[in-house]
């Protein structure tokens, strides 16, 4: 079956909405600097001897019209950043024409509130018998979930779909599975801002999986996945949403299709770890291509996983290598981005479409020592670049690999 | 402290839930339900208003009130106690 993307929305700390955020893209931008909203750096009276955190953060979040004081009073972070970018997919794809019944809401990620919790915490120290009341709902991830159906006129189905740092595509990929069984005719998948507090942060710090003590003082120079100087993720605010419905329930109602996705593939390595499988990945990049039907040479870029972890890098340079990818062009989005964690997934397909609709290809940033000279990188410059066929990747903790095929 | 100051921050806080009644001139005889408050709303009010008034009180004790004038009495007993 081939699935048709009708809608894109988009949030990051670059830009808001479309048309803003590819500008920004293709003219290789950022925002990293220390992190500075609330909860995000460890307590300003405890003593200690680390960097600030690093990060992309979104600036300035505008609502539309229609998103009350009331509607948001008690909405998360990622929640409201949720709500403005389902938005606009939802207007993008037109799914006002479609009937609410057969539309579902699929959100990625779990525990992706977490910076909400640590600043209530803080903020009730001493005093917790006044935590608010409306906390005992909207701890729970599929609140979010619950203030978009609502606010859209969503009826059909609605959940979200945890798989790390692969929560964009897995939930992508649990959409696409409602389309295929015929209880949807479109679904709208949102890949979820993750919300980090300083407890995250300093335990991936800890974990060795978080940078950046080598650029604490250059965050412009931090986010450097698959180059030699890297020293782990940074962290980017980021979420996108993407309505897919069966290509021809979207033909059938004239929506506009901006990409087709006709191959996916997921491989559980049955690994708690955070380690990277070399198999693992080569399996979800193999299960793709076949059920897209083509072979390794058909695709001409490709959109990596790459954290700008030590060891993740590495071997996902060796996956690819490993599955005749070395001629297609390839980018690091993180680089400009961030590491979105739940968000990434989606984001990054977000990504590869805008630039297949562009015929562009976005710079990438602080690449000035490739791990690995064999593969055709995009560097500090865009390139023009008809690309017919994409590979995207997302990897996470646990043992999750899966990989989507993109043609227009 | 008096009635009519407990009552205004319950008026308060049901403003910051309910941004719509800003301008509403509230009464005694109000009740919140018929003020278009749910029952998440009400309880969100009645908790930032206990602690405004640092009252460790549960939830339930303040049930039996019937508009917003009989909760600042009930509020206003446990306060004085």
């Amino acid at each position: 079956m081939t699935i048709a993307v009708t809608g894109i929305g988009i949030t990051t700390s670059i830009g808001q909405g479309r048309e803003e955020f590819t500008q920004s893209l293709f003219a290789g931008m950022h925002k990293f600097s220390v992190l500075k909203r609330e909860g995000r750096q460890l307590p300003d009276d405890l003593e200690h001897d680390f960097a600030p955190f690093i990060g992309a953060e979104i600036s300035e979040l505008r609502y539309p019209d229609d998103l009350s004081s009331k509607q948001l009073r008690t909405l998360s972070w990622s929640g409201r950043v949720a709500a403005v970018t389902a938005r606009e997919a939802w207007q993008n794809a037109n799914l006002d024409s479609v009937d609410g019944h057969r539309v579902g809401l699929i959100l990625s990620g779990s525990n992706f509130q977490q910076r909400e919790q640590a600043v209530m915490h803080r903020q009730l120290h001493g005093n917790e018998t006044f935590t608010r009341p409306a906390y005992g709902i909207s701890f729970m991830d599929t609140d979010v979930a619950g203030f978009c159906c609502e606010y859209l006129g969503v009826h059909g189905f609605s959940c979200s779909t945890g798989g790390a740092s692969a929560s964009g595509q897995f939930a992508l990929i649990n959409a696409i599975n409602f389309l295929e069984s015929g209880s949807l005719d479109a679904c709208i998948v949102l890949g979820m801002l993750t919300d980090l507090s300083h407890w995250e942060l300093q335990a991936l710090r800890s974990a060795g999986a978080l940078g950046s003590e080598r650029f604490a003082k250059q965050p412009e120079y931090s986010a450097r996945p698959f180059d030699k100087d890297r020293d782990g993720f940074i962290f980017g605010e980021c979420c996108g949403a993407l309505v897919i419905e069966k290509a021809a329930h979207a033909s059938a109602r004239q929506a506009k299709s901006l990409a087709l996705i006709t191959g996916w593939g997921t491989f559980i390595d049955g690994n708690r770890n955070p380690n990277p499988s070399l198999e693992g990945e080569k399996s979800a990049i193999r299960l793709a291509l076949r059920q897209a039907g083509i072979t390794a040479s058909d695709i001409d870029y490709v959109n990596p996983h790459g954290t700008g972890s030590l060891l993740g890098d590495a071997i996902e340079l060796e996956a690819l290598a490993q599955s005749y990818l070395l001629h297609a062009r390839i980018n690091t989005t993180k680089s400009l981005l961030g590491h979105g964690l739940a968000a990434a997934g989606l984001v990054e397909v977000i990504v590869t479409i805008e630039q297949m609709i562009a015929g562009r290809l976005h710079p990438s940033r602080n690449l000035q020592k490739p791990l690995n000279d064999r593969f055709f990188w995009v560097k500090s410059q865009p390139e023009i670049c008809k690309i017919k066929c994409a590979l995207n990747l997302s990897l996470g903790f646990g043992g999750m690999n899966s990989a989507i095929c993109i043609t227009q | 402290m008096q009635k009519k100051e407990i009552f205004d921050l319950i008026v308060k806080h049901a403003i910051e839930v309910l941004p719509e009644l800003e301008e509403y001139q509230f009464q005694y005889s109000d009740t919140l339900i018929k003020l278009g408050a749910n029952s998440l709303d009400r309880s969100e009010i009645v908790m930032m208003t206990l602690q405004a008034l640092s009252l460790n009180v549960p939830l339930l004790e303040l049930a039996k009130a019937t508009n917003m004038g009989e909760l600042a009495d009930i509020l206003q007993q446990r306060y004085s106690r």
